[in-house]
């Protein structure tokens, strides 16, 4: 049976993984605190936490409220920093048999530049995955992700900033998502990740005060799957680059439904809280569902539900 | 740490439920044990469990380790009346099984040279604080337990302590005790006390930390075991962050014991 994925088939030496099962970033911290739970080493790859130029302390509290199949979050991207990270998380990544793929995030174009530049051929990365959903500073805080232009912008910065292969990550909070996938197909990204959170909200009304520190947040788990399933399906019948699909993925069939659509790749994100081994879970159902439907490379249901 | 399907050895309600006009009521408090011998084998005091709560709830719950019984633990929980993850768990069976990861977190530390030691539970503080007096017991310190609660039928039973304990009670309603919060008993007993471990709710940390002086905490060693939304218990998600004197600290990772002076409680929300 073969599990293996090449994820940026346009890139030398490309991005190959064992299996297409992957954690989602800032759901996975650096991989090293799940290692005490299970074989980390049979994942596709691990992507770590987002990572900034210099460390960030996110938002107020509080930043978590569970709902209806969901998690909303507003974490503010805390994070270390990349010389941390630099200096402390990748060089136990370099002994490790699976891929590492760094998430990176900015508030100008220049950031995204800088990140991908230190962060080039350092030991224990195998690649970069670019967060789109940052707001854009300059650009009055609208995201960079939002819309065609500044995406293909960061893009393309990133890819003359590295030799490592990059995945661009979108943003399902627009009304152009194919218009910016395309835009960063064509700017460089090797493969294309999607969906980060989705915007919401949550009231409490006993002190009629929003619920999250930071009043609105991102919403991820299952209750996001079909959305995010709509715009994998969509997505990957119009760009020509390996697409990864992520949102509300708890099972081998949920990721499935993900490969049918035309991903290449899956990431287990929230999944992950409830069930530590969640990932490993997933990559189990899958090949499970392999063996039983007698399917002998993972490549002959890619995109099985848009033929 | 481990993840294991713990098997329920047994579920008993400990505690009847509490109507409360201003806050959210609760249904009851529960006492569940667990075998679990990877965990049991390793827990210290103050140390927490992430419990999945069926498949249907995004999120795992902490509960603190309440006690260790050969390959078992114990949890003694609140179950709020609209409270998803708690009325699941009060539901368990004996000889079902219940998923959990942990343990979890830094623990209590009791110092070398400390012989007295002085408990504050507030409520359902009580959870994390009888392992810790077990523990103290066994290494031959004297333990005095300050328990707290709205009314005397909302205290945790005496037959459920260890005897050595010296328990010492207050009410808000002057049903049972000393009429009034837990904190008010402060002053009579934190003198004689090496080292002084409370957990309660964040109004009773807010009180203990402003009234340093009135409550005779003045330059005295005060662990708490501080209560925040979590996501993943492992210090990967960054939900749980407090800021502190010395930085900014995971609650799950770092905690969920701290000093009592290192937080900054005008940092945190309200309740
Ligand atoms: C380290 C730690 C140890 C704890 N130990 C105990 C214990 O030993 N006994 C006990 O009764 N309770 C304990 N709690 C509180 C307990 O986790 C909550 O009461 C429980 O999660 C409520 O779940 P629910 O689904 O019934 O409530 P819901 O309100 O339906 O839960 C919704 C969400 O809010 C979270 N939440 C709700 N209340 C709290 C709270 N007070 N603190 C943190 N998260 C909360 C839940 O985990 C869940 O993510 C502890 C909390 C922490 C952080
Ligand atoms: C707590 C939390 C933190 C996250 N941090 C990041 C991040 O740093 N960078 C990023 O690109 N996505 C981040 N995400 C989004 C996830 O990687 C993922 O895209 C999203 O949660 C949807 O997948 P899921 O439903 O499987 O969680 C975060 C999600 C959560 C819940
Ligand atoms: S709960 Fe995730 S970092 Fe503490």
């Amino acid at each position: 049976m073969n599990l293996s994925v090449e994820l940026a088939p346009k890139h030398k030496p490309g991005l190959r993984l064992a299996n297409p099962v992957m954690t989602a970033a800032g759901t996975f911290g650096y991989g090293t605190e799940y290692s005490h739970l299970f074989d980390i080493q049979r994942l596709g790859a691990i992507v770590c936490k987002g990572t900034t130029l210099e460390p960030r302390e996110g938002n107020p509290q509080p930043r978590l409220v569970e709902t209806a199949s969901g998690l909303l979050n507003s974490i503010g991207l805390q994070n270390i920093g990349v010389r941390a990270l630099l200096e402390e998380k990748a060089p136990v990544w370099a002994g490790w048999r699976v891929p590492v793929i760094v998430n990176i995030a900015g508030e100008k174009v220049e950031d995204y530049a800088q990140l991908a530049h230190e962060l080039d051929g350092a030991a224990g990365i195998s690649g970069l995955e670019v967060n789109i959903s940052c707001p854009n500073v300059k650009a009055g805080g609208a995201e960079f992700g939002t819309s065609p232009e500044p995406a293909a912008r960061v893009t393309a910065a990133v890819k003359a900033a590295t030799s490592l292969p990059i995945i661009v990550k979108l943003t399902p909070n627009t009304g152009e998502i194919v218009k910016v996938a395309l835009a960063v197909a064509q700017a460089g990204a090797d493969a294309i990740a999607l969906i980060n959170t989705v915007r919401g909200m949550a009231i409490d009304i006993a002190t009629r005060r929003p619920l999250l520190g930071n009043k609105t947040g991102g919403l991820s788990g299952p209750a996001i799957k079909p959305i995010a399933l709509a715009m994998v399906y969509e997505v990957a019948s119009a760009v020509d680059v390996p697409v990864i699909g992520c949102g509300g993925i708890t099972s081998g069939r949920d990721a499935i439904e993900f490969i049918m659509a035309g991903a290449s790749a899956v990431q287990v994100g929230t999944a992950s809280f409830q069930n530590p081994r969640a990932p490993l879970d997933v990559l189990e159902g899958i090949e499970e569902f392999m063996k039983k439907e007698e399917i002998k490379d993972i490549a002959e249901i890619i995109g099985a539900a848009r033929r | 740490m481990k993840q294991v399907a713990a098997e329920v050895i047994s579920v008993e309600q400990i505690l009847p439920g509490l109507k409360r006009p201003a806050a959210r009521s609760i249904a009851g408090s529960w006492l569940i044990r667990l075998s679990c011998p990877e965990i049991a084998r390793e827990a210290r005091p103050g140390q927490f469990v992430m419990v999945r709560c069926g498949g249907e709830l995004t999120l795992p719950r902490p509960f603190s380790i309440h006690q260790i019984s050969g390959d078992g633990i114990a949890l003694f929980f609140a179950v709020w009346e609209d409270g998803r993850g708690t009325n699941w768990l009060r539901q368990k069976k004996t000889g079902e099984a219940v998923e959990i990861f942990g343990p979890l977190g830094n623990g209590f530390s009791i110092q070398p040279s400390s012989k007295n030691l002085l408990l504050v539970a507030g409520g359902t503080g009580v959870a994390p604080l009888r392992f810790l007096g077990q523990e103290a017991l066994g290494k031959g310190c004297s333990v005095t337990l300050l328990l707290g609660a709205a009314t005397a039928a909302q205290l945790y039973p005496e037959r459920l302590l260890p005897s050595l304990i010296k328990l010492v009670t207050a009410t808000v309603d002057g049903t049972a005790g000393r009429k009034g919060m837990v904190t008010e008993l402060m002053p009579d007993f934190a003198a004689q006390a090496d080292q002084v471990f409370a957990c309660g709710p964040m109004p009773m940390y807010r009180d203990m930390a402003a009234q340093k002086r009135k409550l005779r905490l003045i330059g005295k060693p005060v662990q708490i075991s501080l209560e925040m939304r979590m996501g993943c218990g492992l210090g990967v998600c960054y939900g749980c962050t407090v800021k502190t004197r010395n930085g900014l600290k995971q609650v799950c990772k770092d905690g969920p014991v701290f000093e009592l002076d290192d937080i900054l409680w005008e940092e945190l929300p309200k309740s």
